[in-house]
């Protein structure tokens, strides 16, 4: 099943993808894709058989059906988490809304919903292999994405040349979708980290303060560029 | 044509009895036995066509023992002491048993032909729906069927521009799949009554991006005006739900405009809640078309799809307790508006500015 031997002279040259799908057709589909586009792949047919590949191999993304027949696509999320940092990123039909949110909060990076395009599962798997090459990047002073720069150290953000004038809860939460670029950020993972444990319900507080920023950074705050909703889990701030 | 209890019908029939042998007794007397008689033959038809079978052959037996007993020599009694009497009753009984069966066949012949009616009626709506299903489900699983063995037969020697037009129409006819699967889905939650609303306050600009954000494609090429106010308060709904509601209008908006007719989309403020309104400047509704295009599969053209989109819209927004029009603008073009009901005043607290400590601060953004 195993596309290449995960030796690290292999390793440095192309990721390892562990693929986790139940469903024949779309295994072998996304098997050949992912080949294609440069990705060693190893295949999963179940959660079990997940959890002991990932042991043995160490890969560095994981695409996850949501829908699998033995243990749940959040569980071996959790049970990935405990030990892999490997990005995650999780497949999913449209009406697994909540199944998605359980999933981000136990760990998952991203998401996409079927049917999707290639492209946009490749542009998303790329994404997440560029993140993981520059882990210490998350540490540096200043960090730019598209007209945004911020300055970590003075605690400034600028949009092009202009300084952007944030309140207090607005650059936090700013710095944390920063921290997070690329990543989907639940409702609650949002409320926790900036009002604190006890306002894990309020998404309301996110959207009102997500429109203050909106306004500040985009140019059309009806059409976001960089702080996308989404719909239904939360948001993201897009790097690409 | 539902017919009271049989308990109730025989009632009754004791009471026109009784009633018309008051009458018989007070107005006509035992000299008139003939209109007596008919009284009574009345009585039964009337108790047969209101009350059927059973309490009409009840009130034939009734009346003919009550016209035995008041009517007939002696009177006050069972007894008949002449051979004309035996035979009005005779008759009488005879006459009344014929009626109170042909009432009864009557009514059963009647009762179904409208049961056959409205079999035929059902019958033909479930044709037309599944014929109209089956065809909007097979034309593109036709042509993909076909643009994929036309790719598959022609290997390489198919011209590049010509590979890419099959692709093209393949990956379209999947998409377009995909959303007649998904109204189907909607149609028959919304219809079996099982739509569970998770409302939440939301903003109607963020679920307005959403929607726009997933049709890019289909937009591509037309102008499209967004007019939302930045003071707009958040407001319960189901996001996901309303969202579609959004995905449906606007391209119900894509399917009616030639390509590169601008649309609008507009929020606003509504005596409670918000207005939600997308409007194109396309060719309009047809006069008097205007409430018909939210029923079921109503549909302006075979083209036009399946005739569910705006039957859902109509669904999920009358769920939360609003309301959608559709009307022509003044200057031509359609709009479609929806409202949804703002909640109690008060409900969207000012939020609290964080007052984390750096500590937490920092640790939560390493998490």
């Amino acid at each position: 099943m195993v596309a290449s031997p995960s030796s690290p002279a292999a390793k440095a040259t192309s990721p390892l993808v562990l693929l986790v799908e139940d469903e024949p057709p779309m295994r072998r589909f996304l098997e050949s894709t992912l080949a294609d586009h440069g990705f060693r792949v190893i295949v999963a047919e179940d959660g079990q058989r997940a959890l002991s590949l990932a042991a043995t191999h160490n890969p560095d993304l994981v695409v996850l059906d949501l829908g699998l027949p033995d243990l749940g696509g959040i569980e071996v999320t959790t049970r990935l988490r405990e030990w892999s940092q490997a990005p995650i990123l999780v497949v999913s039909a449209r009406d697994q809304q909540a199944d998605k949110v359980a999933a981000l909060d136990a760990g998952a990076n991203d998401f996409v919903t079927k049917p999707f395009a290639v492209g946009e599962l490749m542009a998303r798997l790329r994404v997440w292999v560029r993140q993981a090459s520059r882990v210490d990047a998350a540490g540096a002073p200043v960090r730019c994405i598209g007209d945004l720069r911020f300055d970590f150290a003075r605690r400034l953000v600028f949009l092009g040349d202009d300084e952007l004038r944030l309140t207090r809860t607005e650059y936090r939460l700013l710095a944390l979708f920063v921290a997070n670029a690329g990543k989907v950020l639940s409702h609650r993972q949002i409320l926790e980290s900036i009002w604190g444990p006890r306002h894990t319900e309020d998404a309301q507080y996110v959207r009102v303060y997500m429109g203050h920023l909106r306004r500040k950074i985009e140019k059309d705050p009806a059409r976001p560029r960089y702080l996308v909703t989404e719909a239904g889990i939360g948001y993201r701030l897009r790097t690409e | 044509v539902r017919r009271p209890p049989t308990v109730t019908g025989v009632l009754a029939a004791l009471v026109v009895v009784a009633v018309e042998s008051a009458i018989a007794w007070f107005f006509l007397g035992s000299e008139r036995t003939t209109d007596v008689v008919m009284l009574y033959l009345l009585g039964v038809v009337i108790v047969a066509m209101r009350f059927g079978h059973v309490p009409s052959l009840l009130a034939a037996l009734l009346g003919t023992a009550s016209f035995d007993f008041f009517f007939t020599t002696p009177y006050f009694s069972f007894a008949i002491d002449n051979a004309h009497s035996v035979f009005t009753c005779a008759i009488l009984l005879f006459v009344a048993f014929v009626i109170s069966n042909l009432t009864e066949r009557n009514r059963r012949h009647a009762l179904e032909a409208s049961r056959a009616e409205i079999e035929v009626g059902h019958e033909r709506l479930r044709n037309a729906l599944l014929s109209s299903v089956s065809h909007d489900l097979r034309t593109p699983l036709a042509v993909v069927k076909g643009a994929a063995t036309a790719l598959l037969e022609g290997g390489d020697d198919l011209p590049a521009a010509r590979r890419r037009e099959y692709l093209t129409t393949i990956s379209d006819e999947a998409s377009r799949l995909n959303r007649l699967v998904r109204n189907l889905l909607d149609m028959t939650t919304l219809e079996a009554g099982t739509l569970r609303l998770r409302k939440e306050l939301q903003s109607i600009e963020e679920v307005i991006g959403v929607a726009l954000d997933r049709l890019e494609d289909r937009l591509a090429g037309r102008p499209v005006h967004l007019k939302v106010p930045p003071d707009l308060a958040l407001v319960p709904m189901d996001a996901t739900l309303i969202e579609q509601v959004l995905v449906n209008l606007l391209e119900n908006a894509t399917k009616h405009t030639p390509s590169g007719t601008a649309i609008t989309v507009a929020a606003r403020a509504a005596s409670s809640g918000v207005e939600v309104e997308v409007a194109d400047d396309g060719p309009g509704v047809p006069e008097g078309e205007e409430e018909r295009v939210f029923d079921k599969f109503h549909r302006a053209s075979l083209a036009a799809g399946i005739g569910l989109g705006l039957t859902i819209c109509r669904g999920i927004v009358t769920a939360h307790g609003g309301a959608i029009r559709c009307a022509n603008r003044p200057g031509g073009g359609a709009s479609f508006a929806f409202t949804l009901p703002g909640g109690e005043p008060g409900s969207v607290r000012v939020l609290p500015e964080v007052d984390l400590s750096e500590a937490d601060y920092e640790s939560a953004l390493n998490r």
